[in-house]
């Protein structure tokens, strides 16, 4: 082998190095938004006004659409949910986060007919949506309801019951708990608009904290009340996150993931470099 | 778990379960007084979301019920071997969730007028005229006159052996009490799903709508647990205020008691609807009526009340059940001595009810 072929192939190594490398970090770079992520906008003029579900703020914030499909349960007629999407924005003020899902359901199923209390029928169900979040912001729950060892934090909202805040540990067994989110609800021309505000801040144990520069884990699910849905029998969403993390992008692990098959790849390449010029 | 009598008789407890409370009610007795209904409800549900419920209802057969067609709706189990499974969620029948409508919505009536702003009006159920209610086809029964024929049902929760109500709920929210095997609802587990209300096949859970929880009979433990003002352990307020005392109350595995004689030694105390494999814990001794007519008022050897009819409601052991209770009549008419005839008329409450057998 000559010297000038050594050095060509040298320089060929170096110029693919310097290609995977920015193939691999080019993503990040670039900013585009991972598929799973829920952006959330910093509103600090909007104050108040965020509760509210069809306040003008939330034309500041950027909708995500996120596909919903029915949850495995063992609830009897798990497979037949009837909502296929639910439409989120997030926003923070003041040192609250808010949260807004918008979903399509062309039946309004709950006990608040305006300002009057009309009592529902033994065997109808109220109209329902939930954010799921693990208690431990860096936990990796499972989607259904989370296990024992790693629970999660359910802010609920329903019909007939308005607001409730829950902890599970597994299915079956969520828990109420002293409810410190706070929920509104408005139905217009065939849609559901519920707004979820809590302190990004939280003292009480077993609560998501916002405040710890990571991302964080949050997942969907909304009950057609006419259609008999509740427990398990629910339309429900894949893991998404809240990009709160030290990155421009994207949840902890997908950055290390990266930084690993980053240094894979040099040193593939330099021991190829060395393998090739020792020949 | 099964207990093995001294004559030979196995007693069937759901795992776990140290002594399963029991009630026998003799159908032969009953005058439809709803007595025990109005009990109940003075009781425990007079209010609150609770006005529709009946915990204790007394329907007429045959007839449709309460809730309206409740046989009809589903619930329970496949088949013994389905309710003996630790854990059969999700392959149980699922029942129906019967409507506002099939219970009959709570009369209001106009008292206030009559009785106290002098009204002439006559007592009549307010706003839009009912078109069904509990019990609404009273004494209709069926058949032909001169041989129609009716009798009535009393029915509570049947504090089941295998409740299909509590392995419908995904929560737990209901359970049998370890030391009595009585069927509760844990208020605190319950976010009103209703999955106990479909999978009663006897449509024994009810709904509060106000409360959102389910609700429903507890067997008076209060009352078992003497926690009266007077201290005395007493039975379920629908047994003890029944005029014609039909009601046995006490223990299935209690060898001693006059329900495991019943149950187990004479099987003339019988599960309503055994095919539902919930194996209920109230049993009936099923009703007689005198034998059918010919137009002339001849008396003729032939059931009133169709065998077929009673062996839908309380199984093949029915004729059994009906031949042995005959046998014995026959021996008091002889003269005899009939341990059973004694069981079936004794007035000695301490006999009657056994609830403090195992203290
Ligand atoms: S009768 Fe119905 S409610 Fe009562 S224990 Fe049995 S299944 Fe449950
Ligand atoms: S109180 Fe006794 S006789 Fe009257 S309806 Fe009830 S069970 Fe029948």
């Amino acid at each position: 082998m000559t010297a000038g072929r050594d050095r060509r192939s040298v320089a060929t190594a170096l110029a693919a190095l310097v290609l995977l490398t920015a193939a691999a970090v080019a993503p990040a770079l670039v900013g585009a938004r991972p598929a799973n992520e829920v952006p959330v906008t910093d509103l600090p003029e909007a104050g108040d006004s965020l509760s509210n579900p069809t306040a003008d703020a939330w034309g500041q914030t950027p909708a995500k659409e996120i596909a919903l499909a029915s949850a495995p349960s063992s609830a009897p007629n798990a497979n037949d949910t009837s909502i296929e999407a639910v439409s989120v924005r997030a926003a923070r003020t003041d040192g609250r986060l808010a949260v807004r899902l918008r979903w399509a359901d062309p039946t309004r199923d709950t006990n608040f007919t305006g300002n009057q209390s009309a009592t529902p029928h033994v065997n109808s169900f109220g109209d329902a949506a939930a954010i799921q979040l693990p208690t431990n912001a860096s936990a990796n729950p499972g989607i259904a309801m989370g296990s024992a060892q790693t629970p999660v934090n359910v802010w609920y909202w329903s019909g007939p019951t308005a607001g409730q805040e829950l902890i599970a540990g597994g299915p079956g067994t969520s828990t109420m708990v002293n409810q410190q989110v706070s929920t509104s609800a408005t139905y217009r021309d065939g849609h559901w608009y519920v707004t979820f505000v809590r302190n990004e801040s939280i003292q009480t144990a077993n609560r998501t904290d916002f405040t710890a520069n990571e991302d964080v884990q949050v997942a969907f699910a909304v009950w057609n009340g006419s259609n008999a849905e509740r427990a398990g029998q629910k339309a429900v969403s894949e893991w998404q996150y809240f990009p709160f993390g030290p990155g421009p992008q994207g949840p902890p692990y997908e950055a290390i993931l990266w930084a690993v098959a980053g240094l894979a790849l040099v040193v593939v390449i330099v021991a190829t470099v060395i393998g090739i010029r020792r020949t | 778990m099964s207990l093995q009598g001294e004559d030979g008789a196995t007693v069937e407890l759901a795992d776990g379960i140290e002594h399963q409370v029991a009630m026998v009610m003799d159908l032969n007795k009953c005058i439809g007084c709803q007595t025990c209904t109005v009990a109940c409800k003075k009781l425990w549900t007079e209010g609150g979301g609770r006005e529709y419920m009946y915990w204790n209802n007394v329907e007429t057969k045959p007839g449709r019920g309460y809730p309206r067609d409740w046989e009809e709706k589903g619930g329970g189990f496949a088949s013994a071997e389905q309710a003996g499974q630790e854990d059969v969620h999700g392959e149980r029948e699922v029942g129906e969730l019967p409507s506002e409508e099939d219970w009959g919505r709570p009369w209001e009536f106009n008292h206030g007028e009559i009785f106290y702003d002098g009204s002439d009006e006559s007592l009549r159920p307010q706003g839009e005229p009912p078109e069904w209610g509990p019990n609404w086809d009273e004494d209709q029964g069926a058949g032909e006159y001169p041989n129609s024929y009716y009798f009535y049902l009393p029915r509570i929760c049947n504090h089941c052996t295998h409740p299909s109500c509590a392995e419908a709920c995904p929560r737990k929210a209901l359970y049998k009490r370890e030391e009595d095997g009585i069927v509760l609802v844990d208020q605190e587990r319950c976010r009103g799903y209703r999955y106990c209300v479909e999978g009663c096949p006897y449509n024994k859970v009810h709904f509060n709508v106000l409360k959102k929880k389910s609700e429903k009979c507890i067997f008076c433990y209060p009352r078992k647990e003497a926690e009266g003002p007077d201290d005395e352990v007493r039975p379920p307020a629908c047994a003890s205020e029944c005029p014609p005392q039909l009601r046995l109350v006490g223990f299935l595995d209690d060898e001693d008691g006059p329900i495991y004689k019943l149950v187990e030694e004479y099987g003339v105390a019988l599960r309503l609807h055994p095919e539902f494999h919930t194996q209920p814990n109230v049993y009936y001794v099923p009703p007689f009526a005198p034998p059918q007519h010919t137009e002339d008022g001849e008396t003729v050897d032939v059931d009133r009340i169709p065998r077929p009819y009673l062996e839908e409601l309380f199984g093949e052991d029915v004729h059994d059940a009906l031949d042995t209770i005959e046998r014995h009549r026959d021996r008091v008419r002889r003269g005899e001595d009939s341990e059973l005839m004694d069981l079936l008329t004794t007035q000695d409450l301490a006999r009657q009810y056994r609830l403090e057998a195992f203290e």
